[in-house]
């Protein structure tokens, strides 16, 4: 009964009912609603609308046309269910009864999985791609073809451990479609076994290799192997081209798993395995020109949008039985990424595993965020970017080895014994902690994200930095000689710490700034106010950044032995720390581009744009609010930036040429970070901006008030932030 | 434009291709000839929903059309050009999150027609109606640089970049434009 869901009967015009092919189950029947719907569109006037207490125009926007093929999931598919699928013949095992056809064809089924794996890590659902495969839904069947089943299993295990990892870094928005496995066959019994599985099929397949080659070079083995497939001439080839695919399954395997042991320890092992992977990807991507010439295809032939190396359709993948456990409702036709580009995907994700496996943990938090910054800066994806922020963050410790009290003394530049302080505890510190957790966690998501966190975050610091400030007054008040040496100690320390929050907070709000060039929010018409905000941030950066250094020097030499100043240590304490003048660069660089946008601006009238709705005053607001709500910095507002730059005029930038000074200071920083080769190449950058930019302004100060045909552009050509100015004549 | 109920992640395509591009075959017209009507009842929505069906490869139902027109009619504006609907624009207005903000939520001109100021006509009417009824702000999703400059000129922002937002990978913009406080009343 169950079988056949809906006897044929008369519909309402007198044709037969088609049998459905969704059987009814115990608790359903199904019943023709035609009359009711007739009835129904006769009582309904047009622009009427059934109306309810939980049904308005607003739900009745979810309405699904039915038939529409852009709406209705149902009408556009081929079988109803994997069982039917399978009944059809969509997914055989064997494949063929032809081996050398049935080695083809898995090895096109091993290809559109890596090309679905790709799509799925780019931000498709698991169900449309991984799991559009009905062997990997039905994986016991596939257990008498025991390459393919090695194959499936060892994919299974993969998208698990993948699907954890990104789990556990609480992915966001956006991204959050990636761990959906809701209805998905993840969980396999004897998963854990994949990876011996999978090395008993590479064996044999070895020891096929070495027999074929063996009998090439007319020699015998002593065993007696069964061939692959039935072409010895295509035997060494198709055996070459499956160990390349099942050896880059297992060491990606061993990737996730070494990656994955605690405190990094695995990290060493990992890249071992990352190497042999890239390997082969190569020797995968050399293969295609075998698969294709194999049957006298042309290997030329655009084959650039196909999903295997073969270019033909792989047998056994329907991406809409799934539909319903997509996401996304309507389901789309989404685009399996091409093989190809699956396999250049691969690539870039095992460099940037690579670049997270190399990593020294260095227990210094500013050296961190440099190296997080500068990972970011290769747009990784998701894979990567979970991984990372796995290590960084483990147990509530960095790297899940160093306290974040013991994080923020050495970045406060206190004295290592501060580590072990009770103060550690006091509640504002440990809220602290948890900030700079937190810092680590938003820094490793993508850029949007990322940029929209960070602006609110600050509001976070702000109000660290005032707890602290008031814990500092109430418990330390004004400090005597009568003052215990312990209360002494607290106070420095909480002193040392407030420096180093606002010095935080300056270097948060530089990176939600420049971001914003990133991710292209600024328009070249908002250029005088960002670079404006910039160079006031970039100041305060700098002054606290030089204060902490100098109290962290001044505290080291009272605890040093020395009694008296050497005029080296004079000569130290006097000069500007390297760290300070690569900032004053940026800062000359920000405040040249101000002011010569401001010129433009007062002169010419370029880049301004006043809209018939709004003035500058509300892109300001609207660009730098959350900055103004968390005091950052304190007293600058809109009145002070149009203060600013009001008067500018070209006559006053020819008076001084802020980007010589950018040029020069570029110049004589460079030898301090003869040892960092990003710094280095940082500078390069600055300095090629500055000479740039001075050059454009001698010309534009000439010519600017008196050349209609001077045509000015800021581009972002030589540097991510800062904008080289073009100047010429149109 | 965001569909509330549906899944955040948009998989719309074709809204690229809206604004973008020079038309391969250009209308010939005086801009004074385009007549700018406002919703005026239900003999415009077939109008509306062709014009969008043609163009968005997105499929709204007739239901996802009303809730815009019937709730917010003086919010939505056509264009006409001899008798012939040639562009329009559907939006809405309400609260949220303590903030009163206007949302246009479909722009539309066809191909012939583009690059000659009818959208900006078509949304400037429609945001003027918005700050006469009491918002602060507007706010919509794009994609394209043509209508990012479009709405640059009339003094959108772009507030946040929404990473993925469509289904084939494609980032969208968040664009707002803050209204200035209304003057204070003065007394006589």
């Amino acid at each position: 009964m169950a079988d056949n869901a809906v006897s044929e009967g008369a519909s309402m015009d007198g044709h037969p009912l088609k049998l459905a092919s969704i059987p009814a189950t115990d608790s359903t029947v199904w019943t023709d609603a035609s009359p009711l719907l007739q009835a129904a569109c006769t009582g309904l006037r047009d622009g009427e609308l059934i109306h309810g207490d939980n049904f308005n125009l607003f739900a009745a926007m979810s309405a699904l046309e039915i038939m529409d093929p852009k709406m209705d999931s149902g009408i556009v598919r081929t079988y109803y269910s994997i069982d039917e699928a399978i009944e059809h013949g969509a997914a055989p095992i064997p494949i063929s009864l032809d081996s050398t056809i049935d080695v083809q064809c898995t090895i096109d089924i091993m290809d559109h999985l890596l090309a679905c794996e790709a799509a799925w890590h780019k931000g498709h659902s698991l169900a449309q791609t991984v799991f559009s495969c009905i062997y990997l839904l039905r994986l016991d069947r596939t257990a008498p073809h025991a390459l393919l089943h090695s194959y499936c299993r060892i994919i299974r295990a993969t998208c698990k451990a993948v699907v954890s990892v990104a789990s556990n870094a609480r992915t966001h928005e956006e991204e959050d479609l990636f761990t959906m496995t809701y209805g998905l066959p993840l969980n396999g019994d004897g998963d854990d076994k994949c990876l011996s599985i999978l090395n008993a099929v590479e064996d044999t397949i070895s020891r096929q290799l070495r027999a074929c080659k063996a009998a090439s070079l007319k020699r015998r083995l002593p065993e007696d192997l069964e061939p692959l497939q039935s072409n010895p001439n295509l035997e060494e080839g198709f055996c070459k081209a499956l160990l390349c695919r099942l050896c880059f399954r297992k060491h990606f395997f061993h990737i996730l798993a070494c990656m994955k042991r605690p405190q990094g320890r695995g990290l060493e092992s990992a890249r071992k395995h990352i190497s042999s992977c890239m390997t082969e990807l190569e020797s995968i991507q050399k293969s295609a020109y075998f698969i294709r010439s194999c049957f006298g295809e042309s290997c030329e032939g655009d084959i650039d949008d196909k999903t295997t190396a073969s270019g033909r359709e792989p047998i056994g993948f329907d991406a809409m039985l799934n539909s319903r456990l997509s996401a996304l409702m309507p389901p789309r036709t989404i685009k399996i990424l091409s093989w190809k580009k699956a396999v250049e995907y691969f690539v870039k994700l095992l460099h940037d595993l690579d670049v997270i496996c190399s990593y020294s943990l260095d227990p210094h938090l500013e050296s961190l965020l440099r190296f997080v910054v500068q990972f970011q800066k290769s747009q990784p994806d998701l894979v990567a970017r979970s991984h990372l922020q796995l290590l960084l963050v483990q147990d509530g410790k960095l790297y899940g080895r160093d306290p974040l009290f013991s994080v923020i003394t050495k970045a406060a530049a206190l004295l290592e014994a501060t580590k072990n302080h009770d103060i550690q505890k006091n509640e504002s510190i440990l809220q602290l902690g948890m900030l700079v957790m937190n810092l680590l966690k938003i820094l490793c998501t993508n850029a949007a994200w990322q940029r929209r966190k960070l602006g609110k975050f600050l509001q976070d610091w702000h109000v660290i930095y005032v707890q602290l400030e008031l814990a500092l007054r109430n418990e330390f008040g004004e400090v005597s000689s009568r003052s215990s040496n312990d209360e002494n100690v607290c106070m420095k320390i909480f002193q040392h710490i407030l420096l180093w929050v606002e010095e935080q907070t300056y270097w948060i709000t530089f990176r939600f700034l420049i971001l914003g060039f990133e991710l292209e929010l600024y328009s070249t018409s908002e250029y005088c106010m960002v670079y404006w905000y910039l160079y006031a941030v970039l100041i305060k950066l700098a002054e606290k950044t030089q204060l902490k250094m100098a109290v962290s020097y001044d505290t080291a030499k009272r605890k040093g032995k020395k009694k008296k100043d050497s005029p080296k240590d004079l000569a130290r304490e006097s000069r500007i720390p390297p760290a300070v003048t690569f900032l004053q660069c940026c800062i000359f660089l920000a405040e040249g581009l101000t002011m010569m946008l401001a010129a433009l601006r007062n002169e010419i009238s370029l880049f301004q744009s006043p809209g018939p709705f709004n003035t500058e005053q509300e892109k300001f607001a609207q660009h730098f609010e959350l900055l103004q709500r968390a005091c950052i910095p304190d007293h600058f507002s809109y009145p002070s930036y149009k203060e600013s730059t009001t008067h500018a005029r070209f006559s006053t930038l020819a008076m001084y040429n802020y980007f010589k000074d950018a040029q020069r200071i570029a110049k004589e920083v460079k030898s301090s970070f003869s040892n960092d080769p990003e710094r280095l190449a940082e500078l390069q950058k600055l300095e090629h901006v500055a000479e740039h930019n001075s050059a454009a302004q001698d010309l534009i100060c000439r010519l600017g008030a008196l050349d209609p045909s001077l045509k000015v552009s800021f581009e972002l050509s030589h540097h991510p932030f800062f904008a080289t100015v073009v100047a010429k004549r149109s | 434009m965001l569909l509330f109920c549906c899944s955040r992640k948009k998989p719309r395509e074709g809204e690229r291709e809206r604004m973008e591009g020079i038309p391969e075959d250009k209308a010939e017209f005086d801009e004074a000839e385009i007549e700018y009507v406002s919703y005026g009842g239900e003999h415009h929505l077939p109008l509306i929903m062709n014009l969008v069906d043609q163009e968005l490869s997105e499929p709204y139902s007739i239901f996802t059309y009303r809730y815009f027109v019937y709730l917010w009619p003086q919010l939505s504006f056509l264009a006409f050009h001899k008798g012939k609907c040639v562009g329009t624009v559907v939006c809405k207005m309400g609260e949220h999150r303590n903030t009163f903000r206007g949302y246009i939520a479909m722009l539309v001109v066809i191909k012939p027609y583009r690059g000659r100021r009818i959208a900006t006509e078509l949304v400037t009417r429609s945001i003027r109606m918005m700050m006469e009824s009491g918002c602060e702000e507007v706010t919509l999703e794009v994609t394209n640089k043509g209508a990012l400059a479009l709405y640059g000129r009339l003094g959108f922002i772009r507030a946040k970049r929404l990473f993925h937002y469509y289904l084939n990978g494609v980032d969208a913009f968040r664009l707002k434009l803050l209204f200035p406080p209304p003057p204070p009343c003065q007394e006589l």
